[in-house]
């Protein structure tokens, strides 16, 4: 039990990265928190769900399309909002309220458009039975999900760390100041990363009925608040604390499943507070994202 | 006294009454209840509102519901508020309905999560609570005349075949290892109860090895499934609301595991939308109950199963709320008003109390029997254990097992 309940945590835990690394993203460029970040992995969701009932198109294809569209949403809708927000004075309070209103609006239009019941795609689009991993028998689309996740996170790597655009994204990571009086297009930059960020909650949102059984407009604030656990427990700002945040929320989840079941949705909870009292920077803390 | 004024005495008297009643008819009746609209019990509270909506849509097109006191029908209103699946919210509303609207009947919010904040509000304003569908055992005491279970079995009766069933038949056909996987809310949480309550009060030879409580939340049973299938059950109980069922069967489809005997609650409750999410195959041969949804009653009140069902697809169609059991709860609980508001002396809460509680026994709707003990909780509506069948076309269909004299069919384990 204890070996197939670390194995789960880990695959789940890889997917649990790609939930939280878009927040993380926007949140380490910007420093504003998108609470709407849930509603568009809901979002994401939804649209596979739709481009699989008419076109029967497969997951990996919608990804790739929730990629491109949801990064060009992001564009106006990052001009639209977060300049302001950055002038503000408090602009991280500020983002919560406003992020918080666009979670609202979200959810209501969705609800309106396709009803509350529970949506899915049949798990034998991924690969039907289970895949066997040191002897446990896992089911292939968490398997699939996963991978998917690694990808993921690989490319948001080679952009950050392969690219002029990455490198810059990372100056104004480290100094939002400094960046600009080097000559930096900080909107540019933050309106990428905002874009990419709702395109990686998108791509997320293509695999959460395989992950999570089913998705209604109301998953959203559930998912803010296992996205959060994850990005402080790996640390706020920084991408690659995102995967190790990931693996421990997933394989805590797992083990609270298998010896406490009843208490496990107080894991993100649980793990949020002890981190910010026993190490508030996270497990990563702020020496690797200055790195 | 002259005899002649004398009686124009005793006629003004005796009319004085029925004139008084007669002006002062409402000019609609207010009834007041909250749904989810969005939240993590939409998909039960949806159907229970639009269910409740069409009735009250059937009625004023008729010119309204009977109202025994005024003799007459007066239209009725429909206030009906959002929760977002929010117990805070949800009390908050149920108390506005009744000191803000001052509505005349309180409809309480589809399930039991919902319900418990209102039943005690309910009862402090000495307001009737026309409960749909909140069946958790602790809403229904003898001290407590304000709450009335209308349309699905308390929970405690729920698995009352499911454990006759395992305690006979069950036993007999090898079924010895029970595993019960519940959700940790009211309504799961009572079957869960009663259903070992009547696995020990009946002295089956049954182990209990496997007992677990999860969240209502929880969606991922992968690692769940993997400690069960440990403990080498030979038949599953799994109790959830309809999200916790959909992701239980489909990640026991890709895990690949099988049970001899495996239950699942909502299989049997909304069986167009778990269809719809796990597909027929991860339903074939599930354990479940048969609600009204799978049975045809034959009504003395209200519309047939068919002709709801074709009214409700007709007037909801591409609105997103599948039809199944919460949809007929909504409109039999229309029903039921519409009954107490015809046999009630006045609009007084105990008034409509005595008449609603008179309709015991005497009722049938597409539901079936409408039967109320004196705690409030209903008792006639049954639950028979029920197995999925599915063709090979993907549809199913709900075939009756156990008891015996209702049975359509025999057991069929994996």
């Amino acid at each position: 039990m204890l070996l197939h309940a670390a194995l789960s945590g880990l695959v789940f835990g890889f997917y649990f990265t790609l939930v939280g690394l878009g927040l993380n993203l926007v949140f380490g460029v910007m420093r504003i928190v998108n609470l709407a970040h849930g509603d568009f992995l809901m979002l994401g969701a939804y649209s596979a769900f739709w481009l699989f009932g008419l076109y029967h198109l497969h997951p990996l294809l919608s990804a790739a399309c929730v990629l491109v569209v949801f990064t060009l949403v992001g564009l106006p809708l990052y001009y639209l909002v977060v300049p302001r927000l950055l002038a503000a004075r408090d602009s991280e309070m500020l983002s919560l309220i406003l992020f918080f209103g666009l979670q609202q609006m979200i959810e209501a239009v969705t609800s309106i458009a396709f009803g509350t019941t529970e949506r899915s795609i049949p798990g034998r689009v991924l690969g039907s039975g289970p895949v066997r991993l040191l002897g446990q028998a896992l089911p292939t689309s968490w398997v699939f999900s996963a991978g998917v996740s690694l990808a993921a996170v690989a490319l948001v790597y080679v952009y950050l760390y392969q690219t002029r655009l990455g490198m810059l994204t990372r100056a104004v990571m480290v100094s939002r100041e400094e960046a600009v009086a080097t000559g930096i297009d900080l909107h540019r930059v933050c309106a990428i990363a905002f874009g990419l960020g709702l395109g990686l909650a998108g791509i997320a949102g293509v695999f959460a009925p395989f992950m999570l059984g089913s998705v209604t407009p109301a998953i959203g604030p559930e998912i803010n608040i296992a996205a959060f656990a994850v990005i402080v427990v790996g640390t706020l700002g920084n991408p690659l604390g995102t995967v190790l945040g990931g693996i421990v929320y997933g394989v805590s989840l797992m083990l609270m499943q298998t010896y406490l079941s009843s208490w496990a949705n107080l894991l993100p909870n649980l793990l949020l507070i002890a981190v910010l009292l026993v190490r508030p920077t996270g497990l990563l803390g702020r020496r690797v994202r200055r790195a | 006294m002259s005899r002649k004024a004398m009686l124009c005495l005793i006629a003004a008297l005796a009319c004085g009454p029925a004139a008084h009643a007669q002006q002062a008819a409402p000019a609609e009746i207010k009834i007041g209840h909250v749904h989810a609209a969005s939240g993590a019990y939409a998909s039960i509270s949806m159907p229970v509102y639009d269910g409740l909506k069409l009735w009250i849509d059937q009625q004023n097109a008729g010119g309204g519901a009977m109202v025994k006191p005024f003799g007459k029908k007066i239209p009725l209103k429909l206030i009906s508020y959002d929760d977002q699946s929010n117990p805070g919210t949800a009390a908050t509303l149920i108390n506005q309905l009744i000191t803000q609207d001052k509505v005349d009947i309180l409809v309480a919010d589809s399930g039991s999560v919902l319900t418990a904040v209102a039943v005690p509000i309910a009862r402090e304003h000495k307001m009737l609570l026309f409960n749909p569908t909140g069946t958790g055992a602790p809403f229904f005491t003898k001290d407590n005349p304000y709450i009335a279970l209308l349309a699905d079995p308390a929970s405690t009766i729920w698995p009352k075949y499911l454990a006759g069933f395992l305690t006979t038949d069950g036993v007999k056909d090898g079924l010895k290892r029970l595993a019960i996987l519940y959700a940790t809310n009211d309504f799961t949480t009572t079957q869960a109860n009663a259903l070992r309550g009547f696995v020990k009060q009946s002295g089956a030879a049954i182990d209990i090895v496997y007992d677990q409580g999860v969240p209502t939340n929880t969606s991922n049973y992968g690692v769940l499934i993997n400690n069960i299938a440990a403990a080498k059950p030979d038949a599953v109980v799994e109790l959830g609301y309809v999200g916790n069922d959909i992701a239980f069967l489909r990640n026991l489809q890709d895990a690949g595991q099988k049970f001899k005997f495996l239950f699942a609650l909502y299989p049997g409750v909304e069986t167009d939308e778990v269809l719809k999410n796990v597909g027929a195959q991860a339903m074939d041969h599930v354990f479940t109950y048969v609600t009204s949804q799978a049975i045809e009653y034959k009504p003395n009140v209200g519309m047939t199963l068919d002709q709801f069902r074709e009214a409700f697809e007709k007037s909801y169609k591409g609105q997103g709320v599948e039809f199944g059991f919460n949809a007929i709860a909504g409109y039999h609980s229309g029903l039921m008003i519409g009954q107490a508001l015809a046999d009630t002396d006045s609009l007084q809460q105990l008034d409509l109390r005595r008449a609603l509680f008179a309709q015991s026994g005497k009722v049938t709707t597409l539901d079936g029997t409408f039967e109320l003990d004196d705690t409030g909780a209903q008792i006639g509506e049954i639950t028979p254990l029920g197995q999925i069948i599915a063709d090979p076309k993907g549809a199913v269909r709900n075939v009756v097992v156990f008891p015996h004299e209702l049975a359509a069919g025999k057991p069929l384990y994996e």
